[in-house]
């Protein structure tokens, strides 16, 4: 076994090992002096809060050097580790190697673990008498999350997975028996392409930070319940809540954001169990929020309150189990495989949830929970209703994501609904609607009690303004063909939108402080008025209604409509063949390429009614031959103020026989081969100035050239050598080709002419001089040696009001911290 | 304190509240199971109009069918349930990337004649995440480098 392996770097993995060590260590040692720094009954003696602290700056220090050794590893392609070989290559730009950093499952448990050091750091300067129990929390998350990352044998068990895992000890394989096999590892397998994308550079570090700073008011949660501080939690955690939601939201559209300018699935959502995932935490956490406000101005909601802030972090480790424990198997498209962390993350969880439940029972009988109910006619009866249904909502989710676990625990085999996305989005979009109404009339309640009757009045004349728009917005968009529930969840936003825009118009006149929860619920209703009409009446521009050749044994008046949604949704294409598309005339016209990715360069044009253009733009979606993953097709999309036209390549000839029908030089082919790419030829006999009408279009013969010349071919003598100027129209293009006749020493040669954009080669093959004329030969590829591709075109109406609301609701989350700051520096 | 003797004779509002959340929740929880649908093979979609989910493997010796000039939305192929019964599929769209690669597929559809049509393909590639693919890759360099 002892084989002095060459040319292996093993310093930087084994300082990077030493660091994730002691990030262990350290965070178990912070977490046992913050523990004793809390129970400590000797106020004067500090010892154990200064060591807590010492252990916690070290676990962030040895944090950043395994980043930093991580990444040197990477840069440098030292592809001996496994991380750099499964996740990098040596042709990856340097601005996607920092993506390569967290494309693997260490690398993200590192930039979770990163982002929690970096808010304990917040918080030893910052939580002041908090410090203690609250740090204690988040060292002890600290632990687990160090542990993930320890690759280390513990009783036959492996605990955790390194980054710094060598290659020859992740794959089995004879090569690794060679002392020198690292010289026959010249490259990495590559990142994903799908991942080669500016997104994939800011979305994973924003979700993680969002992901990570749940712990916060997790741990408030649990110091207030510990040290019985039962009130004094609240406030604090509703700041750092608002920043943990606003993150965490951010990260989730981002996300979706990138599935939509990159992925080709046509959509910015799918329902996929890990996204569903990531929004868990943040349903639960915005429903802990407005009854952690309800609390803190009425006494009310307690329980609710401090379950939610609980469950959102124990979702939070929930989905980070469905994604990386491979339970998911398959019913998800990107879940990570086990890496064996199946029941550490399992552990993880119910360690969390067991302090979480622990805790609630022991102070039941303290919990200050008001024994009166709630007025009907307040708002914080209405504001605990939404959080409630934010939570059912989320139950929902869980529950149908959760079917593989189901599976599992339970032994049964039950299948996800057939039609996935269609069970989401009707019952997500009852919860919406219910949810969409109470950020609007919850606004028009006042805490404790409110007048009923000018409520009903002012609710009432809202409701029917809201009505009406919706009414017009339904009819011209086409939403009413679809489920009615999207006209109610319609209905709800707009109305939202109405209520909030009163209350944001008020607070603009004086009460500043009340603007963030208006502009947050305006930018929420906007997300789902956009998500609502892209998704909803989405159209797909490239109808494929001709061209379709019907196959034998394949009858589609037969086939069910349900079968293959989009049928017909693909339309083939041939270079420089316009066709008419909607309001559009889109020609490929060619192709560049920039290895890895080839270009599809696709010409939209807009007529008049006169036949003028009014518009041109080129779109070039994009596919990439990845040797492990094949063709990965990326859209392009031109985006316009209330419509976007989304555009991308779902099937192209193989590469392989594009370069042989492509290039114009096959002399090695000889030329019978290369006359088995057209079909059968046509001799043509033709004077000056006569016309060849072929398939595509025409050809005439302009003139012949009594003296051509031909490269490399010396005439002497008797030889002779005449071209014949050929003007060939195809469509509205307009190409030449000079096709040469030679008698060489009494030999007849004849040289064609190739015009690829057109599919055509010529010959001048005979020359007929008592007749005055020539013969052209034509040869026609069949239409499907002509280049092609496949494309589908589809257009999203209003999408840039799911992408604006984000960003109004981010701009209320913003106002909304500075206010409770700003109440917190007060009180 | 008028409001509490009105109120007293019916239930708390906070538990009629609550029974309206274990309502919807129960209402959730039934809809779910009866929009879920069920594993089989080929066999049990032929008993079936249903769609139904059929997890099995593609028949690499046999004919993968796709000529985008003929048809851009119109594929098929052969796969093999998990008990080992082979059936035609056909897809109507564009083929999969990288199908040929696949060492799993869970189809969705339903038996139309003795022809499966599948309405959503689901596969998954052995390359994607996990490294079972460096034997083959390592070998190739090795050879060529000797």
């Amino acid at each position: 076994m002892d084989i002095a392996f060459q040319g292996e770097h093993l310093l930087p993995g084994n300082i990077g090992r030493v660091f994730v060590i002691l990030s262990f260590g350290a965070a178990l040692l912070s977490a046992l002096s913050y523990y004793f720094a809390t129970t400590s009954t000797n106020k004067l003696d500090n010892s154990w809060l200064k060591m807590g602290r010492i252990a916690f700056w070290a676990n962030s220090i040895s944090i950043l050097g395994v980043g930093v050794m991580l990444f040197y590893v990477i840069y440098n392609h030292y592809f001996e580790y496994h991380y750099a070989w499964a996740y990098t290559s040596r042709s990856l730009p340097v601005y996607y190697i920092v993506s390569g950093f967290w494309n693997g499952q260490e690398g993200g448990f590192l930039l979770w673990t990163f982002w929690q050091a970096v808010l304990g750091n917040v918080l030893i300067w910052r939580a002041k008498s908090w410090e203690k129990p609250v740090m204690a929390v988040i060292s002890f998350s600290q632990v687990f999350l160090a542990s993930m990352l320890l690759g280390i044998e513990v009783f036959g068990a492996r605990i955790g997975s390194s980054p710094f895992l060598l290659l020859r000890n992740a794959v089995e394989g004879p090569i690794f028996s060679r002392p020198d096999y690292l010289s026959f590892i010249k490259d990495g397998q590559g990142m994903n392409p799908l991942l080669q994308n500016y997104w994939m550079v800011i979305h994973p570090p924003t979700l993680f930070l969002g992901l990570a700073s749940v712990v916060v008011p997790f741990a408030y949660a649990i110091a207030g319940l510990w040290q019985k501080r039962y009130k004094e939690w609240v406030a604090p955690a509703i700041s750092y809540g608002l920043f943990s939601a606003m993150i965490l939201g951010t990260g989730v559209i981002m996300g979706s954001l990138w599935a939509y300018e990159s992925l080709n699935f046509g959509g910015f959502w799918a329902w996929d169990p890990v996204e569903n995932a990531s929004i868990f935490p943040w349903l639960t956490l915005v429903g802990a929020l407005h009854v952690l406000i309800v609390y803190k101005n009425t006494g009310h909601s307690y329980f609710t309150a401090t379950f939610l802030v609980l469950m959102s972090f124990v979702l939070v480790l929930y989905s980070s189990f469905l994604a990386r424990s491979g339970v998911l198997g398959e019913t998800s498209v990107h879940a990570f495989t086990d890496l064996g962390m199946f029941w550490h993350l399992v552990i993880f969880i119910l360690v969390f949830l067991a302090l979480s439940v622990y805790l609630l029972v022991a102070r039941w009988k303290e919990m200050p929970i008001s024994k009166k109910d709630e007025d009907t006619y307040s708002r914080e009866f209405w504001m605990f209703v939404g959080a409630i249904f934010l939570g059912l909502s989320c139950f929902h989710l869980i529950l149908v994501t959760s079917i593989p676990v189901w599976n599992r625990m339970f032994g049964t085999k039950i299948a996800p609904p057939i039609d996935l996305v269609g069970h989401y989005n009707v019952i997500q979009g009852s919860f919406a609607m219910v949810i969409a109404i109470l950020t609007g009339f919850a606004q028009f309640l006042k805490y404790k009690k409110t007048d009923v009757t000018r409520f009903f009045i002012t609710t009432g004349l809202y409701l029917f303004f809201a009505a009406a728009i919706t009414a017009l917005v339904v009819y011209t968009s086409g939403l009413y063909k679809l489920h009615f529930v999207f006209v109610l969840v319609m209905l709800g936003s707009i109305y939202s939108v109405l209520v909030n825009g009163k209350v944001l118009a008020d607070a603009l006149k004086g009460k500043l402080k009340l603007a963030g929860s208006a502009v947050a619920h305006i930018g929420f209703a906007l997300m789902l008025v956009g998500s609502l009409i892209a998704a909803g009446t989405r159209k797909v521009v490239s109808n494929n209604e001709s061209g379709n050749i019907n196959i034998k044994g394949f009858d589609r008046g037969t086939a069910d409509a349900k079968v293959g949604g989009d049928v017909h949704e693909n339309i083939m294409m041939y270079r420089n063949e316009p066709v008419k598309m909607g309001p559009y005339t889109v020609t490929y016209i060619g192709d560049s390429v920039s290895v890895p990715n080839y270009y599809y360069k696709m010409d939209y044009k807009r007529y008049d009614a006169n036949g003028k253009i009014t518009e041109e733009f080129i779109l070039k979606p994009n596919a990439q031959i990845n040797p492990q993953m094949g063709l990965v097709s990326s859209p392009d999309t031109k985006h316009y103020l209330f419509h976007d036209l989304y555009t991308h390549i779902t099937a192209i000839p193989e590469i392989k026989d594009r370069s042989a029908a492509g290039s114009g030089d096959e002399a090695a082919h000889g030329e019978e081969n290369d006359d088995k790419n057209y079909e059968e030829p046509i001799p043509h006999e033709v004077a000056v100035g006569d016309t060849i009408p072929y398939r595509d279009g025409y050809i005439v013969l302009k003139s012949l050239n009594k003296e051509a010349k031909v490269q490399n071919i010396p005439l002497t003598g008797d030889d002779v050598a005449i071209s014949a100027k050929l003007e060939v129209v195809s469509h509205t293009k307009t190409y030449e080709a000079d096709p040469v006749y030679m008698i060489k020493n009494k030999t007849v040669l004849d040289f064609a002419r190739k015009v690829e954009d057109a599919g055509l080669k010529l010959r001048l093959s005979k020359i007929i001089p008592d007749k005055n004329k020539v013969e052209i030969v034509v040869y026609q590829q069949p239409q499907n040696k002509k280049p092609w591709i496949v494309m589908r075109a589809l257009d999203f109406p209003y999408i840039n009001f799911l992408w604006s609301g984000t960003i109004i609701m981010i701009i209320g989350f913003l106002l909304s911290i500075r206010r409770r700051n700003s109440e917190l520096k007060t009180v | 304190m008028a409001r509490n003797t009105v109120d007293k004779p019916l239930m708390k509002k906070s538990a009629i509240f609550g029974l309206i959340v274990i309502a919807i929740a129960i209402a959730t929880i039934i809809t779910t199971y009866s929009s879920s649908s069920t594993y089989g093979s080929f066999s049990d979609a032929k008993k079936t109009t249903d769609e139904l989910h059929i997890v099995g493997h593609l028949d690499k010796g046999k004919e993968l069918y796709y000529d985008a000039a003929k048809d851009a939305n119109y594929f098929s192929f052969f796969v093999k349930d998990n008990k080992g019964e082979e059936c035609k599929v056909i897809y109507t769209n564009t083929k999969p990337q990288d199908f040929e690669k696949s060492e799993q597929i869970v189809l969705t559809g339903r038996m139309i004649g003795n022809e499966f049509h599948a309405s959503t393909i689901l596969m998954k590639c052995p390359s994607k995440y996990t490294q079972d693919k460096i034997e083959v890759t390592e070998f190739k360099a090795k050879s060529a480098s000797i």
